[in-house]
């Protein structure tokens, strides 16, 4: 098919190298700039200091790097991170699940009802006041678990899983409960084992949404102990009050002096070193991520 | 998706009945079991989607940090809020900016995936179309806040774009500063971040249709651009469709994300949205009873202008949400 198609919509070669030519300079463009930051946290401090870094690293020198990884207060971020990463991601893809298996049982009652109460939500909010006053009320304020509670659901997710079970041939789960399983065995025995691929999707959406994610931090979790990787990084890239030495701790922002590393090469080091978990392994789940589009929208 | 439950109802009785021969009671024990997993989830759902609806009650009250919502001691206000929020001083300039910025996120941000996913039907080479596809989301995985630290680190004044800027003639500046600038930026790094992810419900489509349509348009003598009009574009047309109400109805909610992080006091004047206006005055300064006010006012316009998205584009297109 896929020759039949090449041979079908040939058409002026100029132009066919000329739209390859345009493609190619998308996909620099989506590129240089994470490059770019690259190969100025790799070049030597003196060259790096003047920005002026396009092709090639100039020298090479690994001394902002070294320093992060001796920064204490960028590793308890690190940590922090990690901490929400993998309860929100165990929470999400367990309670999405348990709804979807409910909404996917052919007994269940109120069915309808249920339908609604998932749907309302997505069209209509409160909005960000009442639920931060609803945070508030409820003690999560300035507390871990604000990052982990109200991130622990999502209904989105639920649809998503709910349409997969779909798939799943009743035939199967009638022979299940003919040899006598019931609610438990056939969440365990059936719908688990043939879920993985949907709940690697889910995982994956969580994953990379709460590694990224830094507005509710902001806003319900002041304390500085406590806050993910990207507030970190929003005080060291964005807010210009500060300084690197106020951010980082006493010993490596004396070290940066004595080395004569710029502020920019530090943030680009920074940069590459938060970012990396992701950027490394996005071409590897990226199928995951096209999969949950192509189903999401399938359902609108 | 309950419609097609719905065709195959007469089966689906004729199943019941015999499965209600088999457990017969067993039905609402199961039932209960059934909810007894779900319950920890809905009651979530209740907590942080329905009690925050609850919550806007006080956009009509003179809600005092720490009191309850209903009750004696509550002042109750009627639209004085909605009122002064409308008649305010920086309403007119909130709305215009907003609409600015959404209206070029319309005209770029929302073509460009478009633009791209037709870009990439015509590239026939499968691992470049591959590598170019794969680096193309690469920007949707960068957070926010990098990239908003990237942008202001670039466009300071001797910053990457910077100089490329002034190597094409302009006067070297720092550009986060400058008003003029700004809605350019903001529209540039959302197009940057989002066009090869968007692209890619266009590129599933694109790849379904039927190949015997271009081989039939071919032998009528269709070149690439017909082709490609007559062909890929009314293809993708429902989604465009689909996707375009979304839009228009966000037009009042653009991403406050990045110019949370990047604007300035100086670029207020252009940069003050009504998502960044709510942060502001309501967490920042606690005047929770006016920004709820606001926040209502934006989501009453957004259904509305929803609403009439999917109108005309029923009338005109045939599709629609509902």
């Amino acid at each position: 098919m896929k020759k039949n198609k090449n041979k079908v919509r040939e058409g002026n070669p100029a132009i066919t190298v000329l739209l390859y030519i345009l493609a190619g300079l998308t996909a620099f463009i989506a590129l240089y700039p994470m490059y770019y930051v690259l190969i100025l946290s790799l070049s030597e401090p003196q060259y790096a200091a003047s920005m002026k870094v396009y092709v090639w690293p100039k020298g090479f020198n690994l001394a902002a790097y070294q320093l992060l990884l001796k920064d204490t207060k960028i590793w308890r971020a690190y940590a922090n991170t990690f901490l929400y990463v993998v309860c929100n991601t165990v929470l999400v893809v367990t309670t999405c699940t348990l709804v979807a298996y409910g909404l996917s049982n052919k007994n269940l009652l109120g069915r309808k009802y249920l339908t609604m109460f998932l749907l309302i939500p997505m069209y209509f909010s409160g909005g960000m006041i009442p639920r931060f006053l609803l945070i508030l009320k409820m003690g999560l304020y300035d507390s871990t678990l604000s990052q982990i509670i109200p991130a622990a659901f999502s209904i989105w997710d639920i649809i998503l899983i709910r349409s997969f079970f779909r798939t799943i041939p009743d035939s199967l789960v009638d022979a299940a409960r003919i040899d006598g399983a019931g609610v438990i065995q056939v969440l365990t025995n059936v719908f688990l084992p043939l879920g993985k691929p949907i709940f690697a999707v889910v995982a994956v959406y969580t994953i990379v949404g709460t590694w990224n994610s830094w507005f509710s931090a902001m806003i319900y979790l002041p304390h500085t102990e406590w806050q993910p990787l990207q507030l970190f990084l929003r005080r060291v890239l964005v807010t210009s009050s500060q300084t690197l030495s106020q951010v980082m701790d006493p010993e490596a922002a004396r070290e940066a002096a004595l080395r004569a590393l710029s502020n920019a090469q530090l943030q680009y080091a920074m940069i590459i070193f938060t970012s990396l978990p992701v950027l490394a392994t996005y071409p590897f789940f990226q199928r995951y991520f096209v999969k949950g589009m192509v189903l999401g929208s399938l359902k609108e | 998706m309950l419609r097609r439950k719905k065709i195959g109802n007469g089966e689906k009785e004729v199943k019941n009945q015999i499965k209600r021969k088999h457990y017969g009671r067993g039905i609402i024990k199961e039932n209960i079991q059934i909810y007894a997993l779900m319950l920890p989830t809905l009651i979530l759902i209740f907590t942080f989607c329905y009690l925050p609806m609850y919550g806007v009650v006080i956009a009509f009250q003179d809600y005092v940090p720490g009191s309850s919502f209903l009750g004696s001691g509550v002042k109750w206000v009627g639209l004085k809020w909605f009122k002064q929020f409308v008649g305010g001083y920086y309403f007119r300039r909130l709305l215009k900016n907003t609409i600015t910025l959404s209206l070029m996120e319309l005209v770029f941000g929302f073509t460009a995936p478009i633009l791209f996913a037709l870009l990439l039907d015509q590239i026939r080479h499968v691992r470049f179309k591959k590598a170019v596809q794969t680096i193309s989301y690469m920007p949707h995985f960068i957070s926010m806040v990098v990239v908003a630290g990237m942008v202001i680190s670039f466009v300071d004044v001797n910053g990457m774009l910077t100089n490329f800027l002034t190597f094409l003639g302009l006067p070297r500046q720092n550009w986060r500063v400058n008003s003029a600038a700004f809605p350019w930026v903001y529209t540039f790094t959302n197009v940057w971040k989002g066009f090869g992810f968007g692209s890619i419900l266009y590129c599933s489509v694109i790849s379904a249709i039927d190949p015997g349509l271009y081989e039939a348009a071919k032998l009528d003598g269709a070149n690439r651009w017909q082709q490609a009009w007559h062909i890929t574009l009314p293809g993708i047309k429902p989604v465009i469709a689909i996707k375009l109400i979304t839009t228009v109805g966000h037009i009042l909610s653009v991403n406050s994300d990045f110019i949370l992080l990047y604007y300035l006091p100086a670029t207020y004047d252009v940069a003050d949205v009504i998502g960044t206006y709510t942060y502001r005055l309501g967490i920042l300064e606690g005047q929770y009873s006016y920004t709820t006010a606001a926040g209502i006012f934006t989501s009453i316009i957004a259904f509305t202008l929803t609403y009439l998205a999917n109108k005309v584009s029923n009338r005109l297109a045939d599709v629609g949400l509902w």
